[in-house]
């Protein structure tokens, strides 16, 4: 019995403790073989890693290839509706922000050689040559861009040897408005007629026409506020109105300067039509009014009334760069003074034709007449004698222009200018002038236009 | 008195008659009025809208898209006009601004606005981009880039797809008839883009010499190499040291083509042809470029066409001109 059972507890034993034995003779290969299971396991892993990154260069490669095979392909399966709203393209926010920062800057300057047959000789506008010699005419800076989504801002400041002036600032507004009007506010070339809208650096004399200086001065600029209307004809035709201040720098207009009054504020009415007759030919016409105190006695008003007409000829096919342009505008002004009503009127016509891309010639007359002279005193003095009426327009005693006219003045300017690029220009012009009460007058003009900064669009 | 009320009446009868004009006219049709600076857009509008859209294009095809006047009809076109697509990379920055000021119409006016569609936008490679600050002592650069994409026959599809995007949520009735027409606009174009491939083939490295810097996407496309310009910098005529200096350099690289857009003078062009032996194309660059093209496609078949078989005269042979490029 106690053999039996220390046999059985020695077995039980053993087989409890075999496990513990056998561990402790097989331990070491064991743990190598873990050991070399793990290696193993690791290389594996760092094989697969590897095999994944190959896999992963091939499927680059491969979209690369496949990118630059099938451009076309992979553009055409993206579906349309599913396409980013396209306002924003291309326009990140920073863009805009530098855009709306931003105003398109330009500098135009204007130089002319001046000859003149005779000492102090007629100049009619503030900026044609003074001098025999070499002038500054005009350095005029351009500040313009997009105040916003609804008012575009248009700046644009003369700098002369008088000075810096301010010739137009004003806001255009861009949004739809009923009658399909639009209005601009501020300090703008008036719409009157034609070459009034026109800068200097645009225009095709060196000088100014006759009229245009006579009658609005070296620019009709007042500070209003304009409505105009684009009326539902089938040609382009534009109705537009401004009033605002009397200050401006013209003999014709001027404040009242007793009164308070909304009816004595200048005035200005312009009619535009375009007719396109075929495409190459198209023919502008208008008419301007305006009217609004002159200043030489209460009440005393000026009304001045003008037709202008513009026809380009330019055949589109085979050659572009010819074209013939036709300009021309006519005044009247009757102006009411304590004594008399003056009646003046003036008209100008030009012809440009460019014969080639760079090259362009020209010709233009202008006359200046009146109904009512004025009288030239001794000493070269403007007075006021009994029953005509040279009117000063002058506070401190200087001669600055006259309503009225001494008599008839007419002017013939042959031109020709060459454009180097868009942005330069050389003129040549020779102006003979004629007046009916002094001595006649040749001027010859070499004249130098420079550009920079923003390209503008031009006007019609 | 009495005049006071008859001006205000007036007025008033006057102000009733334009507003119902103007409704009218808003209204009249369902179509969407599309307006496009050059005649591609227009072309590619045309075959994206179909009956559902009147196009109009301002410039015309064979007029220099850089120099067209701003009539202002075109003002009025603009006002009434639901879209407008234009180039961009100022290609029509000397007349289309002051059309969009004047137009008066939000629809197109602000570059947010749905109707307002610069096709520029949606071209992923836009070519010579200034990487130095542009001064125009190099002559009329753009500074964006070059702006003449649409000579790259593949740049129509992603244009084609701005508009039928556009056009779709526009008039989103439509939107499943716009999408078919882009579809088949597409693959048409695809189809004849390879056509077009396989003739420029064996023509690729073949030196040119063009006008105006603006075949850069077309000799790109079509593996030409430009190897001169007529034009000494953009927009500069050429002068006689310029043409003088480019005959040679042509002689000596063996230059046989020289290719200009039809609205270039061509005075220059063939007298350089005539001095070196080499052809001289006068070729359409836009849609309505000559009588008889009248799509994006004609155009290409026009300007491959003539190429191909330019360069087929002047080279012989397929193989030789291939012979000859590696000499």
């Amino acid at each position: 019995m106690n053999l039996r059972r220390t046999t059985i507890v020695l077995f039980a034993l053993s087989i409890v403790s075999s496990p513990l034995i056998n561990h402790k003779a097989h331990g070491q290969e064991r743990d190598e073989i873990k050991q070399e299971l793990k290696e193993l396991k690791q290389m594996m892993e760092k094989m697969q890693e590897r095999i994944d990154d190959l896999e992963e260069r091939n499927h680059v490669l491969e979209q690369q290839a496949k990118d630059e095979a099938e451009t076309i392909e992979v553009e055409e399966e993206t579906d349309l509706t599913v396409i980013e709203p396209p306002s924003e393209e291309g326009q990140t926010f920073l863009g805009k922000a530098l855009n709306t920062l931003n105003p398109e800057i330009s500098v135009t300057g204007i130089f002319a050689g001046a000859w003149y047959s005779q000492d102090d000789p007629f100049v009619f506008a503030e900026i044609d040559p003074q001098n025999t010699g070499v002038n500054v005419q005009e350095i005029e800076l351009g500040f313009q861009a997009n105040v916003d989504p609804y008012f575009r801002f248009d700046s644009f400041f003369p700098i002369t040897e008088e000075g810096i002036e301010i010739e137009e600032a004003y806001g255009t507004t861009l949004f739809s408005l009923p009658l399909n009007s639009q209005f601009r506010v501020g300090k703008m070339r008036a719409k009157f007629g034609r070459i009034n809208q026109i800068h200097r650096h645009s225009q095709n004399f060196v000088t100014l026409p006759l009229p245009a200086a006579q009658f609005l001065g070296e620019h009709l600029n007042p500070t209003s506020i304009e409505a105009n209307f684009l009326v539902p004809v089938p040609w382009y035709m534009e109705l537009s109105a401004s009033g605002g201040s009397p200050e401006v720098e013209t003999p014709t207009f001027a404040r009242d300067e007793d009164a308070n009054d909304l009816g004595r504020l200048l005035y200005i009415f312009h009619i535009a039509n375009f007719f396109e007759l075929s495409e190459s030919l198209g023919v502008s016409l208008g008419g301007s009014f305006a009217t609004g105190s002159n200043g030489t006695a209460p009440g005393a008003r000026s009304n001045l009334y003008g037709i202008d007409l513009f026809a380009k000829y330019r055949p589109l096919r085979n050659n572009p760069y010819q074209e013939i342009m036709l300009q021309s505008e006519f005044m009247y002004l009757d102006a009411e003074t304590p004594e008399e009503n003056l009646e003046n009127w003036g008209w100008y016509g030009q012809l440009v034709y460019r014969f080639a891309k760079r090259w362009n010639s020209g010709f233009r007359f202008g006359i200046i007449d009146t109904n009512t002279p004025v009288e030239e005193e001794k000493e070269g003095l403007l007075v006021e004698p009994a029953g005509t009426f040279s009117l000063l327009r002058d506070e401190e005693g200087e001669e600055e222009g006259m309503l009225g006219l001494l008599g008839r003045t007419y002017r013939i300017s042959p031109m020709l200018t060459f454009n180097p690029s868009e942005f330069s220009r050389m003129r040549l012009e020779y102006d003979y002038l004629n007046q009916s009460f002094g001595p006649n007058q040749h001027a010859i003009f070499l004249q130098f236009q420079y550009a920079i900064g923003a390209h503008g669009a031009h006007r019609y | 008195m009495k005049i006071y009320t008859n001006i205000r009446f007036l007025t008033l009868v006057f102000a009733f008659a334009s507003i119902s004009i103007f409704s009218e006219g808003r209204d009249a049709s369902a179509e969407v009025k599309i307006v496009t600076s050059i005649p591609d857009f227009a072309a590619i509008a045309k075959e994206i809208g179909g009956d559902k859209v009147v196009v109009e294009s301002l410039a015309k095809g064979y007029q220099d898209p850089h120099f067209v006047d701003a009539k202002p009809i075109f003002i009025t076109r603009l006002n009434q006009a639901d879209l407008l697509v234009y180039n961009g990379l100022d290609l029509e920055i000397g007349w289309l601004p002051i059309l969009i000021t004047g137009a008066r119409n939000s629809d197109i006016a602000a570059p947010a606005a749905l109707g307002h569609y610069n096709a520029s936008t949606s071209i992923k490679n836009v070519l010579e981009i200034p990487t130095a600050p542009v001064d125009r002592s190099i002559g009329d650069v753009h500074p964006g880039g070059n702006p003449h994409y649409m000579l790259d026959p593949r740049n129509g599809i992603p244009v084609a797809r701005g508009i039928a995007a556009r056009l779709i949520r526009m008039d989103p009735e439509n939107a499943s008839y716009y999408e078919e027409n882009f579809k088949n606009f597409a693959s048409t174009l695809r189809l004849k883009i390879s056509e077009w491939e396989t003739e420029l083939k064996p023509f690729k490295g073949t030196k040119v010499v063009t006008y105006h810097k603006m075949w850069i996407y077309f000799t790109k496309w079509a593996g030409l190499t430009e190897a001169g310009y007529i034009e000494p910098k953009p927009g500069i005529p050429p002068s006689p040291s310029h043409v003088a200096n480019l005959i040679k350099s042509m002689e000596k690289l063996q230059v046989k083509l020289i290719i200009a857009a039809n609205f270039y003078p061509e005075k220059t062009a063939s007298l350089v042809a005539e001095k070196t032996g080499a052809a001289f194309l006068s070729l359409p660059v836009l849609v309505e470029g000559r009588d008889g093209i009248n799509t994006y496609t004609e155009l290409f078949d026009a300007i491959v066409g003539e190429v191909t078989s330019a360069l087929k005269d002047k080279t012989g042979s397929v193989k030789d001109s291939v012979y000859r490029h590696k000499e």
